[in-house]
């Protein structure tokens, strides 16, 4: 695995390094369903999904809050991470590749520690957005 | 219509399971490697005591494996095919491993109705404590559920 950011070199502004996921698939949708608990059958059953008006099946919410959590995860220890938000923007369907992006909104000093605050999105190949969110990290200064 | 003379309801408080496998499970549905959530030694090579759980595991404690939501949207009166999930949230006080078991608390917040272009909403904010077993309040979350009216 790559190193964790460095906040302590990191400005207001700054890009993390973004986090390209493989495309969905109607399995992985099936998949998370099992592991979370999410049985609505518009995640999993393209008929239903028809009778709603949809094109087919989509992506839970949740799955893509997930692929954040992944990518924060390649950014923070776990440890550090203390606050974590998403809002659901749009629809997944299969076959759409999410990456995921962050930059630093603040940084603030508190005595031995940082505290940053980023901003995220979940986009997919078109640029369309399926979530914006924010994560905030406190993580002790590094005086190296 | 949410029922907000229901403001302020609290669900019984349930309990949920930390179980290793479903934290694999979830990491495998994400398509998730990252070794300090699957592998015990790697986790201890960063001074945890075991695998801690991913940052959105907590997200199974509403569903079908505990029915809360069902449950408090039944208190609600909200029906479930207008349901939409607007924002989540997590804030993190301690980590959480497996075998730890949860006692759950979930409160309907706030019930706050608005008016769009394309017709009136619902938004109902459920918060829930989960205290670990040794007492220690570990996560809070925060759930903005949409109902369209």
């Amino acid at each position: 695995m790559a190193p964790y950011v460095n906040f302590s070199e990191m400005e207001v502004g700054d890009m993390l390094p973004s986090v390209e996921k493989d495309p969905v698939t109607k399995t992985q949708l099936v998949r998370y369903a099992g592991a979370s608990g999410d049985f609505n059958p518009l995640h999993t059953d393209d008929a239903v999904a028809q009778n709603a008006g949809l094109k087919g099946v989509i992506a839970q919410g949740p799955l893509i809050m997930g692929f954040v959590g992944q990518a924060i995860s390649c950014w923070v220890p776990k440890r550090y991470l203390k606050r974590f938000q998403v809002r659901f923007k749009g629809m997944t369907f299969p076959g759409d590749t999410i990456s995921v992006s962050a930059s630093v909104a603040e940084k603030i000093a508190e005595r031995e520690n940082l505290r940053i605050l980023c901003h995220t999105e979940a986009k997919d190949q078109k640029g369309e957005i399926k979530l914006t969110g924010q994560f905030e990290v406190l993580c002790p200064v590094d005086k190296s | 219509m949410a029922d907000k003379s229901k403001i302020g309801v609290k669900l019984p408080t349930y309990l949920l399971e930390v179980e290793r496998v479903k934290s694999r499970e979830l990491m495998a549905a994400i398509g998730d490697d990252n070794p300090i959530y699957l592998n015990k030694s790697k986790a201890e090579a960063e001074g945890y005591p075991d695998t801690p759980c991913p940052p959105t595991y907590i997200t199974m404690a509403f569903q079908e494996f505990t029915g809360a939501y069902l449950d408090i949207f039944k208190m609600l009166d909200v029906p479930l095919e207008r349901v939409l999930h607007g924002e989540e949230e997590y804030e993190y006080i301690g980590e959480i491993f497996p075998g730890d078991v949860l006692h759950c608390q979930m409160t309907c917040e706030s019930i706050v109705e608005k008016k769009t272009k394309s017709g009136s909403l619902d938004l109902i904010t459920l918060q829930t404590i989960f205290t670990n077993q040794k007492d220690q309040t570990v996560l809070k979350a925060r759930s903005l559920i949409i109902e369209r009216l």
